[in-house]
């Protein structure tokens, strides 16, 4: 049995269209082409437009949450049962359909897999409080937390590898960041050194991201996990500036040692260093690597930097300040979009989805006479035959 | 350390299955390496700084309008708006019932912005010289009044939704006094009736259009604005009706909700809009939920754990079911015979 819940291949054609349809607009290729291909890869899973899908959604969570009470009904009111058998429904249930139905993200499995591993949690901390009451106070200071934690980790850790589900992600780096935070909350050491800590977490994420990117890349996988992976980047991203940010290290330190107001806390420099220059090094990184959401988070992260420096220092009136920073925007940015034309510094401000100047017409008819081979048949013996696939195209 | 370029294994399975001349190939690859595009990073930038400079002259020029005088304010606003306008009818296509060709994206926007001035100039005269007085409901028609037709004349739905804004307004300004705002009744009986009917009739004028064919594309706003204000008013008559016990009204409530949930269903089966179906799906769940309750209620009180343990889950089920074969629902029955769609119970 494969590793993964879904066909890898359904990631897979699904980028590659996107794909494709991305080179099309470029007239990289001929729109006889792009059918061509489209029906070289069909999409023979379920995974309708996305208002069907937040409706599939809510509706499949509301049953599931109500069918949950149903659940203690039938086991005579043991909780312990109640959630388990609630969990092996739900998991089973998602199996079935994944495999039965062909769903796909579609909503619906991700209502149950939302459910039961909500279940499975709820179980961890069930079992944990039945051994010891200390288990039933959810405070930062509380370091038995951190075993069931660790259990809740390695469960959403084990669900994102065979799911491959954005809001698990989220979910487990933030319990991943939570156990970093009750880790340290044990020692007035490690209190101290917390924000370093936060920084170094979401560094090691960093890291994690780039050797599983480079393990992936090149495959089916590769498509499999994008959307974790780049949430996996973007968090960890987000964790080493927040980390390190002034704002939240001094208002966090207020709240942990329960400061009636915050004050100036040791080495604020390095914390002004950091608050600045992140940012700056996100940008630039994002600019010379080419990499969009690096850049993004640049701007963001810059954003909140100019938030933080407001918050203690108001050096300008609002309105001046927001006319001041309009002039100066609206003229970098309308100069950066003349300089930038065509290309400098490996930067240019045309878009990427022109088309380009590139002779598709002649060469197709050129090569009218040995014409690549119509797809080869094989490959897409699918049980069942085509498949209802309802919506998967995308039209309203 | 710069990244390595990332091998494009779709690229390389494209070639290897011949879907792709060599050159193509070739060219797809080399156009990986152009120049990192940051197109809409600059305008996202350009538009962020526009909005900060207008927003902030704003407030400043609030801040002095004492040394800068209303007149010459009324002046600009009323200069760029013609100035806009006269953009718009510079490049409007010629009129027709169906959907006018797109001239120029930029004329949509600025026909948009001088309604938008238009509202703005007529707020700031009522508020500086009190133009229509205490009657606020010309303040309202007249907007409706003019961004109706226009919608028509330049084929524009964003001016349309404006229009219908203002004719709501007006329809409520002219049935209950302005006083049930300031008062706790908001939602009384005459406002009630006349939101039902105002939506009723934007549905009938949707229907008309998209049946008659003309302009026939408003159908959707129409019926979008309209199915919303009807059902929506008509869904606080059902709870009204659940709170003063009064169930010849509740239940008859509830069949025209069914029965507008049917229309709308109509027009999402014809246009193949998932939105619509959507709506009524939403709205019918209410009225279906409702009618359970009431229908729990009558046959006596020992079936009500039951029936609420077992109703609303299967009632959830039911839906997902009904959004998971939607696209057999909308398309008809006989495409669905034809594919060997998964065995999905019905």
């Amino acid at each position: 049995m494969p590793y993964q819940a879904y066909n890898p291949d359904w990631s897979f054609r699904l980028a590659l269209r996107k794909k494709a349809a991305r080179w099309q607009q470029q007239s990289l290729l001929s729109s006889t082409q792009l059918s061509t291909i489209e029906l070289a890869y069909p999409l023979d899973y379920y995974r309708p437009a996305w208002p069907l899908r937040v409706g599939v959604f809510l509706f499949a969570w509301l049953g599931l949450s109500l069918g949950g009470s149903f659940s203690f009904l039938l086991v005579n009111e043991s909780p312990f049962a109640a959630g388990l058998l609630y969990c092996l429904l739900s998991f089973g249930a998602l199996e079935l359909m994944i495999k039965q139905y062909r769903f796909y993200h579609c909503g619906a499995d991700n209502a149950l897999l939302y459910s039961g591993l909500g279940a499975a949690i709820a179980l961890i901390f069930y079992v944990f409080y039945q051994v010891s009451h200390r288990y039933n106070d959810f405070s930062l200071g509380n370091g038995s937390l951190f075993f069931p934690l660790l259990l809740v980790l390695a469960l959403l850790v084990v669900a994102v590898l065979r799911y491959a589900d954005a809001f698990v992600t989220i979910a487990a780096f933030f319990i991943l960041v939570l156990l970093v935070v009750i880790g340290s909350a044990q020692s007035a050491l490690g209190l101290a050194l917390l924000p370093f800590l936060v920084m170094g977490t979401a560094a090691a994420c960093l890291a994690l991201y780039r050797a599983l990117a480079r393990r992936v890349a090149g495959t089916a996988l590769a498509d499999y996990y994008a959307t974790s992976l780049l949430t996996l980047k973007l968090l960890a991203l987000l964790g080493i500036y927040f980390g390190g940010n002034y704002l939240i290290v001094r208002e966090g330190n207020a709240a942990l040692y329960h400061l009636p107001a915050s004050q100036q806390i040791p080495f604020a420099p390095i914390f002004y260093a950091f608050t600045a220059g992140i940012p700056l090094l996100y940008v630039v990184l994002g600019l010379r690597r080419a990499d969009r959401p690096t850049l993004l988070i640049g701007f963001l992260t810059l954003a909140f930097s100019l938030y933080t420096v407001r918050y203690y220092r108001s050096l300008l009136p609002p309105e001046v300040a927001a006319t001041l920073a309009g002039l100066v925007l609206t003229v970098v940015a309308g100069a950066l979009l003349r300089v930038l034309r065509p290309a400098r510094f490996g930067l240019t401000s045309l878009p990427d989805d022109e088309p380009r100047h590139f002779n598709l017409e002649n060469l197709i008819q050129a090569q009218t006479a040995h014409a690549p081979a119509a797809p080869a048949g094989g490959g897409f013996a699918f049980g069942g035959g085509q498949s209802g696939g309802g919506g998967a195209t995308g039209h309203f | 350390m710069p990244y390595p370029p990332p091998p494009d294994h779709h690229l390389a399975d494209l070639a290897a299955r011949g879907l792709l001349l060599p050159e193509q190939v070739a060219a797809i690859a080399a156009d990986a390496k152009r120049p990192f595009s940051v197109h809409y990073e600059l305008r996202a930038l350009l538009y962020l700084g526009i909005t900060l400079l207008a927003g902030g002259l704003g407030v400043l020029v609030y801040q002095h309008i004492d040394s800068i005088g209303h007149g010459i304010i009324i002046a600009f606003i009323t200069a760029l708006m013609a100035a806009c306008f006269a953009y718009a009818v510079r490049h409007r296509a010629p009129f027709t019932w169906g959907m006018a060709p797109k001239t120029s994206i930029g004329a949509d926007y600025l026909l948009l912005l001088s309604c938008l001035l238009f509202v703005v100039l007529e707020g700031y005269l009522q508020y500086q010289y009190g133009l229509f007085g205490n009657r606020y409901g010309l303040a309202t028609a007249v907007p409706a009044l003019v961004f109706l037709p226009l919608a028509y004349w330049f084929d524009h739905r964003g001016v349309l939704a404006m229009g219908i804004t203002a004719l709501a307004s007006w329809v409520g300004l002219t049935v209950a006094p302005l006083s049930v705002l300031t008062e706790n009744s908001f939602w009384t009986d005459s406002i009630r009736t006349a939101a039902i009917a105002l939506g009723l009739a934007l549905m009938a004028a949707g229907f008309y259009s998209e049946h008659q064919g003309r302009k026939a594309h408003f159908a959707f706003t129409y019926l979008l604005l309209g199915s919303n204000l009807a059902l929506a008013s008509l869904s606080t008559v059902l709870l009204d009706g659940v709170l003063h016990e009064r169930l010849l009204v509740g239940t008859g409530t509830a069949l025209l909700m069914l029965g507008l949930c049917a229309g709308l269903f109509w027009y999402a089966r014809r246009t193949h809009s998932y939105w619509f179906l959507v709506l009524a799906a939403v709205y019918a769940y209410f009225v279906a939920t409702y009618l359970f309750v009431q229908f729990i209620l009558l046959i006596g009180d020992g079936f009500i754990v039951v029936g609420g343990f077992l109703f609303f889950p299967a009632s959830a089920l039911a839906v997902v079911l009904f959004l998971v074969n939607l696209k057999k629902i909308l398309h008809g029955s006989s495409e669905a015979a034809a594919s060997s769609a998964p065995p999905s119970a019905r």
